[in-house]
């Protein structure tokens, strides 16, 4: 009886180790000529996931030797940061990657990727794919601060302001008045003297990419040189003007999603914020929204930090190298760079989507994207210093809500810039 | 033979919880310690040993300063939002009101059931101070409602009270089913002899049910500061300068933002000392209690 148990016991065992074997050769077979490469992104459902994978499934159909495999990161660049370590940590990286710009030199200081110019010379032959698609200022903004291509850019956003036009025509300001900041402001009091309201939001996420525009756009720099130079007189007269607005309750001061909600139900009439917030307030605000180029100070020009993403080769296999920049050029494609444009929000990155027919009607039929495309031309890279950049943001962080909560503009703005120069050494 | 296997036996029951405590908490928190001398971002190839200043920054930092007095703050509110008032109102439900005490068991548990992120969003959107309802409200009554996500102090309220909103109802049934285990012929007794009832709480249900109220007191503040965590992270990240912050969550901003995991790693020993510290107290008073009675 026992011994009958054992040989039953043993024939089971004998089958699956024998289909082990086969299931083995199986995948050594196809594995020869089909590359199997993954994709990290960070786009959730409701942020053109679904955008994501239509694309994925569509470069897998048409391309039989590479399978792409998409997989979402939550928690936006940061969550994708995170994984990339315990990634690494475990030596299965991915093969494709998407970098937030404020990773950017992190990233490429700490994780070993292909530049995509190696990848063109040594895959094409030569950089033609690149110098084709993408212009010299979007292609600045990928690099690092030792000048490397770390990767090619893939959404672009800037900021616009985002107006409510009925709040604007019921108190009869001209639009064409809110191109400088110096207009905003006698708008702003004029809407808050006649009803209360607040006449101007800037968005407060995480970071400080809007305030950074606002500063720009006065002429001062954030960075000179790998240096903080954000306290010059340029600099402090932006933050100051921001502040007196604040606290003469003409700016509204708040978390980002509170600060929205209040411009999408009309209790605020402008909002400095990303375009690609666009459908959100197409969808959801009750009035007539309108987006208009992000303002400058009077005898200044507007210039705004670009906001998005780039895609980075971290393959490091030379074959899974070869398939990760088929599947980037395929992605740079118009077709699939304006579709994914219309499922995120974002700018497409290549000059030939940007003047394609099908993004031109896309924009015909929402214009708000119109401002933020006109912009690029003034967008700069977002700053990323070379030494501890992410506790550098913090800093600014710190000193955007340390100003606004009242203290003193230039002491804030020096200490904040002396504290990441020490770094900088 | 048997005996020896009965000397063996207990150990290899013990064995997979032994295991997973070992690989997930002992080997992380030794880990976690050997981290707080070093200097890292979590990612490169040299870690840089800084000795004790890691230590020292937890204390002498401004920002950490603010952040453990913020973390007192929190204690102090969680301890009356989640403790005091549950253990109120789980006294009134027990000896003052006869009806429906199964019905506001009910009642109050629902909201724990509950995910914090969503009890975040919601009262993010309830409290809004200038586009939410309770602020349309107050405006028609002409009134403003202040802007309390740019005030700490305004701020830690709102948190506290969404993390009441999520844990009242759990610590209320656990107070209430305490007090439900005093023997009743004591409680009798000191009818018959005609103990007014607040004597009779004072004097005897309070001292009986003290195993009990440590425990949810312990509770309170070793959950309530990680409870804390979601809306704090969904709603003002920290903000405004650190004024919501708390250990918990500067801890993480450390680790996980700003990839400082020598200053975050000291701070969550830090934080490990303390809760050590309490969890010596719970034991002393809830197991000594058992002891006694055994």
């Amino acid at each position: 009886m026992k011994n009958n148990i054992l040989k039953k016991f043993l024939l089971i065992m004998g089958v699956m180790s024998l289909a082990v074997l086969f299931a083995g050769c199986g995948k050594k077979t196809s594995s020869s000529s089909v590359k199997h490469i993954t994709y990290w992104h960070v786009n959730a459902q409701t942020q053109g996931g679904a955008t994501v994978d239509d694309l994925v499934k569509k470069f897998n159909d048409t391309h039989k030797n590479i399978k792409v495999t998409a997989k979402y990161n939550p928690d936006m660049y940061k969550g994708l940061m995170q994984n990339l370590q315990s990634a690494q940590a475990s030596g299965k990286v991915p093969d494709v990657t998407q970098v937030g710009w404020a990773y950017d030199n992190y990233f490429s200081s700490n994780f070993k990727y292909m530049m995509p110019t190696d990848a063109a010379k040594k895959f094409d032959g030569n950089t033609k794919f690149i110098d084709d698609n993408f212009s010299k200022r979007t292609l600045s903004f990928a690099k690092d601060s030792k000048g490397n291509l770390v990767g090619l850019p893939y959404s672009l956003s800037t900021p616009v302001l985002f107006i409510n036009k009925d709040i604007l025509s019921k108190y009869n300001i001209d639009e064409s008045s809110l191109t400088t900041w110096e207009g905003v402001k006698a708008a702003s009091k004029t809407i808050h003297d006649q009803s209360g309201k607040y006449g101007l939001y800037i968005q407060e996420p995480g970071d400080t990419w809007a305030q950074q525009a606002v500063m720009l756009s006065n002429g001062a720099d954030i960075q000179k040189n790998g240096k903080a130079a954000f306290a010059s007189s340029n600099g402090i007269a932006a933050y100051k003007y921001y502040q007196e607005m604040v606290n003469s309750k003409l700016a509204l001061h708040t978390p980002w999603a509170q600060g929205m909600d209040s411009f999408i139900k009309g209790d605020v009439a402008m909002a400095f914020t990303t375009i690609a917030q666009a459908s959100h307030i197409k969808k959801s605000a009750v009035f007539n929204a309108s987006a208009i180029v992000a303002p400058h100070f009077e005898s200044h020009k507007t210039v705004v930090p670009v906001g998005g993403s780039m895609l980075a080769i971290t393959a490091q296999d030379s074959e899974q190298q070869k398939a990760a920049w088929e599947f980037e050029k395929w992605m740079y494609k118009a077709e699939s760079a304006v579709t994914w444009s219309k499922g995120t929000g974002y700018l497409p990155p290549t000059k030939v989507a940007l003047e394609s027919a099908s993004f031109k009607d896309y924009v015909k039929e929402n214009p708000m994207l119109e401002p933020a495309v006109k912009t690029l031309d003034n967008a700069i890279p977002w700053t990323s210093f070379p030494k501890k950049g992410l506790q550098a943001e913090q800093s600014m962080i710190d000193a955007r809500d340390k100003i606004l909560s009242g203290s003193n503009v230039q002491s804030t703005l020096k200490a904040a810039q002396d504290k990441i120069n020490v770094e900088q050494k | 033979m048997l005996n020896k296997n009965k000397k063996i036996l207990p150990f290899l029951y013990l064995l997979p919880t032994a295991i997973l405590l070992l690989v997930f908490m002992i080997v992380p928190i030794l880990y976690t310690f050997y981290l707080s001398f070093f200097d890292w971002n979590l990612i490169a190839p040299t870690k840089e040993f800084v000795g004790l200043k890691n230590y020292v920054e937890v204390f002498t930092d401004p920002i950490n300063q603010k952040v453990i007095l913020n973390t007192l703050i929190y204690i102090l509110f969680l301890i009356v939002l989640n403790f005091v008032i549950p253990y109120f109102i789980s006294l009134i439900v027990k000896f003052f009101i006869k009806k429906m005490q199964g019905a506001y068991k009910v009642l109050f548990f629902i909201p724990s059931l509950f995910s914090l992120v969503v009890g975040a969003m919601l009262f993010t959107w309830i409290l809004n101070p200038v586009s939410g309802p309770i602020a349309y409200l107050m405006k028609s009554l002409g009134m403003t409602m202040p802007n309390w996500s740019n005030s700490g102090i305004l701020a830690i309220t709102v948190i506290c009270f969404i993390t009441n909103w999520k844990v009242f109802g759990y610590n209320f049934i656990l107070l209430l089913t305490g007090l439900g285990s005093i023997p009743a012929n004591i409680i009798d007794a000191a009818k018959i002899d005609g103990i007014p009832k607040w004597k009779l709480i004072w004097n005897v249900i309070l001292p009986m049910n003290r195993g009990i109220a440590i425990y949810v007191l312990i509770l309170t503040i070793v959950q309530g500061l990680q409870y804390v965590f979601t809306p704090i992270n969904v709603i003002t990240t920290g903000g405004p300068y650190y004024g919501s912050s708390n250990i918990i969550y500067q801890t993480y901003l450390n680790a996980f933002v700003l990839y400082k995991t020598g200053t975050s790693s000291a701070l969550a020993i830090v934080t490990f000392i303390v809760f050590l510290v309490l969890l010596f107290i719970e034991i002393r008073f809830v197991e000594g209690k058992a002891k006694n009675y055994a």
